[in-house]
């Protein structure tokens, strides 16, 4: 035990200095029937450690591309992807990368205490310091659901389901595509703010991608906007809201400016 | 067999009215019976309508025997069906068993190997094709005139079905599912068994009923030449006898046990899919 926080110790210290994500130079191009298409250009991107960065852009601006490429589904085509020092592959081989898509994808054949536990199942096992699969439905508010199965619920608890599964690594990068995308604005509400006191438990590093402006305002400390065509990077929005973050927020001049101002940015890309 | 489910509302919180759900609880139990006894009355009055036709215009019984005479000759030669059934039976298991396996190991490979689909799907396509009834005499010349023919013929008529379907339902895992394999490093076997295989069982089980009844059929025609024990060789007799009731009551002892089988392999699907997901013959 003691040995195993001298190791946590140690890696934190050689790795302290180098941010969660790093991209530098790189570049995604598929080739495709039509051509060859450049879905991310000349990327270069440095995101400290803790810190909670939306992403936002039009259709195929390449946002999901480049969570593939941080999450190792996918190489660049050039440029370099450094993950809290090391590569995507090492990141994801020490279980540091934790994932949550559009869809829930949860097993429909599990039931909810197994679908968090999968993780922990395949590829190994999880890592030591893997969290108790309970703690974290109750953390996302599913304590007393742990028998149910996925086709009993609603979609927000499916996507709360999807968001404990990641957690349960105690991933130190989360990525997160879409995930509240199909929901309706009032569980997407919930979930935003739920997410936030999420970030705040974890002190995990998270990667937001949506087309919401509101929504990217409202979670992120900073808003990197992607254009479309190539996929390249049109700007990035520092967010002066305070913490910890409150729906009410979003009714502030301060919000309401900043939301007209990324409105506009986004036209643009 | 949709089971009509209504919506619902599960969970601890969902504490509904007593009264209620007692009322809600009777109106489903109400439909549930409706749904089993209306078939069931409608079959006893085809049932009574033949017996009357039979009797009123005066059908000669080997043309067509009344519904009590082919229950009559069910119970007076009940050993004799029994005894031909249990070659039959053995046939179409043992033919079940052998095709779905080796359709079960052919999709594996195909799912792994791409390069094995693209040379022998054709081939199996092409072969499909072949009638079975053409099919039988090859057979017994190949392997006798004793079980093994007809069991080949079984399995060779349930092969085709449980290897498209399993296929495609092992092909059938949604790119997000994955992609989150492959973030958790998940072995190729680990890819197999908890996430492929898990999500073919849907399709796995609609080709287990129908290969439930194929095989049936498949050991029967292989009976047609030349058996002399089971239910084929059965109405193949009595055909020749003009033994109508005998012809009648053989249909009845194979197809009751195709129902049998399909019943059971029903049972099981009902237990290895029981997470939900509406189900469909």
């Amino acid at each position: 035990m003691s040995n195993q926080i001298a190791l946590d110790r140690a890696e934190e210290a050689s790795g302290a200095a180098a941010p969660a994500v790093e991209l530098s130079d790189m570049s995604v191009r598929f080739v495709t029937e039509r051509g060859v298409v450049s879905a991310l250009e000349h990327i270069d991107l440095s995101i400290p450690r803790g810190a909670f960065l939306s992403l936002l852009g039009p259709s195929g601006c390449g946002k999901s591309t480049l969570l593939r490429v941080v999450s190792d589904l996918l190489a660049p085509t050039s440029g370099e992807v450094r993950i809290m020092g090391g590569t995507a592959r090492e990141a994801r081989a020490r279980r540091d990368i934790g994932f949550v898509f559009q869809d829930a994808s949860l097993l429909a054949w599990r039931n909810v205490l197994d679908n968090v536990r999968l993780p922990l199942e395949v590829g190994g096992g999880g890592k030591r310091g893997a969290r108790e699969p309970r703690e974290l439905l109750a953390l996302v508010g599913l304590a007393g659901w742990e028998k149910a199965y996925p086709h009993e619920l609603s979609g927000g608890m499916r996507q709360r389901v999807a968001i404990a599964r990641a957690l349960v690594n105690d991933p130190k990068l989360l990525l997160m595509d879409e995930p509240f995308g199909a929901l309706d604005e009032i569980t997407r509400d919930r979930l935003n703010e739920e997410l936030l006191r999420v970030w705040e438990e974890t002190g995990a590093t998270i990667l937001f991608v949506t087309h919401s402006v509101y929504e990217a305002a409202f979670l992120g400390q900073e808003v990197l906007l992607l254009a479309a065509r190539p996929g390249r990077v049109r700007d990035s929005v520092r967010v002066p809201l305070p913490s910890p973050r409150a729906l009410a927020m979003r009714e502030t001049t301060e919000f309401v400016a900043l939301a007209a101002r990324l409105r506009a940015l986004l036209e643009t890309c | 067999m949709s089971t009509e489910a209504l919506p619902r509302t599960q969970g601890p919180e969902a504490l509904a009215n007593d009264a209620a759900l007692a009322k809600f609880a009777a109106t489903r139990s109400r439909e549930a019976w409706r749904r089993r006894l209306l078939p069931l009355g409608a079959f006893l009055l085809l049932l009574a309508l033949w017996e009357l036709s039979v009797d009123v215009f005066h059908i000669r019984p080997f043309i067509a025997p009344a519904p009590t005479a082919v229950a009559a000759r069910l119970f007076d030669h009940a050993g004799l069906m029994l005894a031909n059934l249990a070659p039959t039976a053995a046939e179409a298991i043992i033919g079940f068993v052998i095709g779905n396996a080796a359709a079960v190991v052919l999709a594996t490979v195909f799912v792994h190997q791409k390069i094995a689909e693209e040379a022998f799907f054709p081939i199996a396509v092409m072969v499909h094709t072949i009638p079975v009834v053409a099919l039988a005499p090859i057979f017994v010349l190949l392997l006798g005139n004793g079980l093994a023919a007809k069991a080949a013929i079984a399995a060779f008529i349930c092969f085709f079905p449980t290897l498209v379907n399993l296929t495609r339902g092992l092909r059938a895992v949604s790119s997000q599912q994955m992609e989150l394999m492959r973030i958790l490093s998940a072995s190729p076997a680990e890819i197999f068994f908890k996430l492929r295989l898990r999500s073919a069982l849907p399709y796995l089980f609609s080709a287990l009923k129908i290969a439930a009844v194929t095989s049936v059929i498949g050991a029967i025609v292989g009976e047609w030449i030349g058996a002399t024990t089971g239910i084929g060789a059965l109405i193949i007799q009595a055909t020749y006898n003009f033994d109508s009731a005998l012809l009648y009551a053989s249909i009845v002892v194979g197809s009751l046990f195709s129902a049998c089988f399909f019943g059971v392999i029903s049972a099981l699907e009902r237990y290895f899919l029981r997470w939900g997901v509406a189900q469909s013959a």
